[in-house]
């Protein structure tokens, strides 16, 4: 009598152990689980963000260890050029020629120049390139008053046509993108190139005046710069 | 004063931080006398000159405010030197030429503020108390989601109980019956066990033996089949989504979350338009902002801490030791090295937005996981689907393609045909060629 009671109640518990069992098969978090042939998944060709030391299929166990601190994430070696595909485009991606030095800062407010006349098409696509970029911070309309400031209580930056920056050289705008500036304002270098930082500055600068392309000194930009005003206060 | 600190904290340097504990604790006190009109009129004045470079009571870009007054008392016009700085330096005094070289010679500009004010921002400052720092909201959907587990699984462990309550009922009957034969004098029923049991039904009633048969065998192969098809699959609505754990706990929801930083995505993962990976940012990106801010809402400074790390920064002395150790992230999307994948084809081209891939990061993922399957059917049925417009496109590509279409008798025929369904697919456009993906 008591063996059989014994037997009835013992299958189903087996049966959950054995389900349980199988389910430890899959347990650590970290692995992504079980792959048909790894090696067609996993080819000697270097991914980038792979990091080598995590497959002892491929490599075997010592190796694997070595590999392990594999780093990824991490800046060019310094003065690494980008391939730009073309001629034209090379300049783009020379190292900046001031230093980030509050001398260079000087230097560049005044001497560097765009390389781009500024036009309403320039001023739109420095506004994208503005809105993934800047705008967490300085704010839609460049007051100072981004997100981050507003709810996260970071330093604001001052407002672009505030007393501080409202006449600040389009040099220094562009200097102070490409190293950063004080302690708040990091570098964006490494995520923008030299085009896409003049887009910006181009922008700023039209923060800068409430929204207007500004009349510039040549000749030839005050041309576009006219012809574009009616414009820009449209598109405002 | 701020010579005379600094002697003191070499000589004593335990307790130094003791007293700013002890300082720290008599605040909430000291607050409490606190003038408010005055405070709030220097706070206001402090956010709107001072905030980009100073905090109130921490080293930023320029020196903490607070004690400002105390370390200038006897050194010469704290006034002249904020309203303006070089100036003040040029007038020869000592201590002001000092801060400007101790502060990596990074000049404050001239602020046009009367002395009034600035006594109300020093009193903003040396009052200030960091409880009413404005905190980023908790992000509102932070909750995980439930675990996905499949409706087998429940299936099969709502059999396994009713298989015990049949059994245990059976035991009971099986009791019953004896009892009542022991009553009539006849001898117990002989002990078959279950196994025994189900086989004797099962030669009674060939037929439902047959068919449940039958059944088992089906649905064992149906498990076994979903099995072999889900190996390999990391995401999507079938699978646990593979969500490993990361060297740092780098929360997307609090960063990139409409409700909260709304930092976009691309900031970061800056490659997505321009190449084929999106890109882990390299830890530089992160020193954008934590440059300044050094303490998290959620973990304080101990995840914070390992960026300065990785990059090397003092937080102390804010300044780089050049000392680097690059972190070290667990991939989460593998795709296979025999498919080739092109972030900006699909973001830059498609305009193809980050979350329809990779799932509500930006609101629900304080860890990330495999939100997509990243099957092969998986790409294709979105191949199939998703419509291209060629017409007025900016791509050269495909105002090439368009005026094939468009001109050339071929192409208008080929067209009429692509336009059945009044879209043209990326399927239509090459989409399905295996040499697409596969090379």
């Amino acid at each position: 009598m008591l063996s059989m009671k014994s037997k009835i109640t013992l299958a189903p518990f087996a049966a959950f152990g054995a389900v349980a069992l199988l389910a430890g098969c899959v347990g650590d978090a970290d692995s992504p689980g079980l792959e048909y042939m790894p090696d067609m998944y996993r080819s000697p060709a270097i991914e980038a963000y792979v990091d080598y030391g995590q497959d002892p299929y491929y490599f075997g166990d010592s190796l694997a260890g070595a590999q392990r601190a594999t780093p990824s994430a991490r800046l060019p070696v310094e003065g690494t050029i980008v391939f730009a595909g073309r001629e034209q485009d090379a300049a783009l991606n020379f190292p900046d020629p001031y230093p980030n030095t509050p001398e260079g800062y000087e230097a560049s407010g005044l001497n560097l120049h765009s390389p781009i006349p500024m036009t309403q098409a320039t001023v739109d696509e420095g506004k994208v390139i503005y809105e993934k970029f800047c705008q967490h911070c300085h704010g839609a309309k460049g007051k100072g008053d981004g997100q981050v400031v507003a709810k996260g209580g970071y330093p604001p930056p001052p407002a672009y046509d505030g007393p501080q920056l409202k006449d600040l050289p389009e040099g220094k705008v562009f200097h102070s993108i490409t190293y950063g500036r004080n302690v708040a304002m990091g570098a964006h270098a490494s995520q923008l190139n030299t085009k896409e930082r003049w887009l910006v500055t181009q922008y700023v600068k039209f923060l800068q005046h409430g929204g207007q392309i500004p009349g510039q000194g040549t000749a030839a930009q005050d041309s576009t710069a006219t012809a574009t005003d009616s414009t820009a206060t449209q598109a405002k | 004063m701020s010579l005379l600190f600094r002697h003191f904290r070499r000589s004593a340097g335990l307790l130094a931080p003791a007293l700013v504990a002890a300082l720290l604790c008599v605040a909430p006190r000291v607050s409490a006398q606190v003038d408010q009109a005055v405070y709030d009129q220097g706070e206001k004045l402090f956010k709107a000159n001072c905030g980009s470079c100073h905090k109130p009571d921490k080293d930023m870009t320029g020196p903490a405010v607070k004690g400002a007054r105390e370390r200038w008392e006897g050194k010469g016009d704290l006034h002249l030197w904020i309203k303006d700085s070089q100036a003040y330096i040029k007038s020869g005094n000592a201590h002001a030429k000092q801060l400007f070289e101790e502060h990596n010679k990074i000049v404050m500009p001239p602020q046009a503020v009367s002395t009034e004010e600035i006594d109300a921002i020093l009193y903003y400052a040396d009052n200030f108390a960091p409880a009413g720092a404005k905190k980023p909201t908790e992000p509102t959907a932070a909750v995980p989601a439930e675990e996905p587990s499949s409706n087998w699984e429940w299936l099969v462990i709502t059999g396994l109980l009713l298989l015990v309550v049949l059994l245990s009922l059976g035991g009971v009957r099986t009791q019953l019956a004896n009892a009542v034969r022991e009553k009539q004098g006849l001898p117990a029923e002989p002990v078959l066990g279950t196994w025994g049991r189900i086989k004797a039904w099962a030669v009674r009633n060939k037929g439902w033996a047959s068919v449940a048969v039958l059944l088992i065998v089906v649905w064992m192969l149906v498990l076994l089949w979903n099995f072999l098809f889900n190996i390999g699959v990391y995401g999507g609505d079938k699978v646990a989504h593979y969500k490993p754990s990361q060297p740092i706990a780098f929360d997307h929801s609090l960063h990139a979350g409409k409700d909260n930083l709304a930092i976009n995505c691309q900031y970061c993962h800056s490659g997505a338009e321009k190449s084929r990976h999106a890109g882990i940012p390299s830890a530089n990106v992160c020193m954008n902002c934590h440059q300044a801010v050094s303490e998290g809402t959620k973990t304080g400074t101990e995840e914070i801490a390992k960026i300065y790390a990785a990059t090397g920064w003092d937080p102390t002395a804010m300044k780089y030791t050049g000392e680097q150790k690059p972190i070290v992230w667990n991939k989460v999307h593998n795709l296979p090295d025999h498919v080739y994948f092109n972030h900006s084809q699909h973001v830059a081209v498609g305009k193809i937005e980050c979350q329809e891939c990779h799932g509500p990061v930006d609101t629900k993922m304080d860890q990330v996981e495999q939100w997509s399957p990243l099957t092969m059917a998986w790409c294709l049925d979105c191949h199939n689907t998703r419509e291209v417009k060629v017409a007025g496109s900016e791509n050269g590509y495909y105002k090439e393609i368009h005026r094939r279409l468009a001109t050339t008798p071929m192409g208008q025929k080929e067209l009429r045909k692509y336009l059945e369904d009044e879209k043209i697919t990326v399927r239509e456009l090459g989409g399905f060629e295996c040499a697409k993906c596969h090379y």
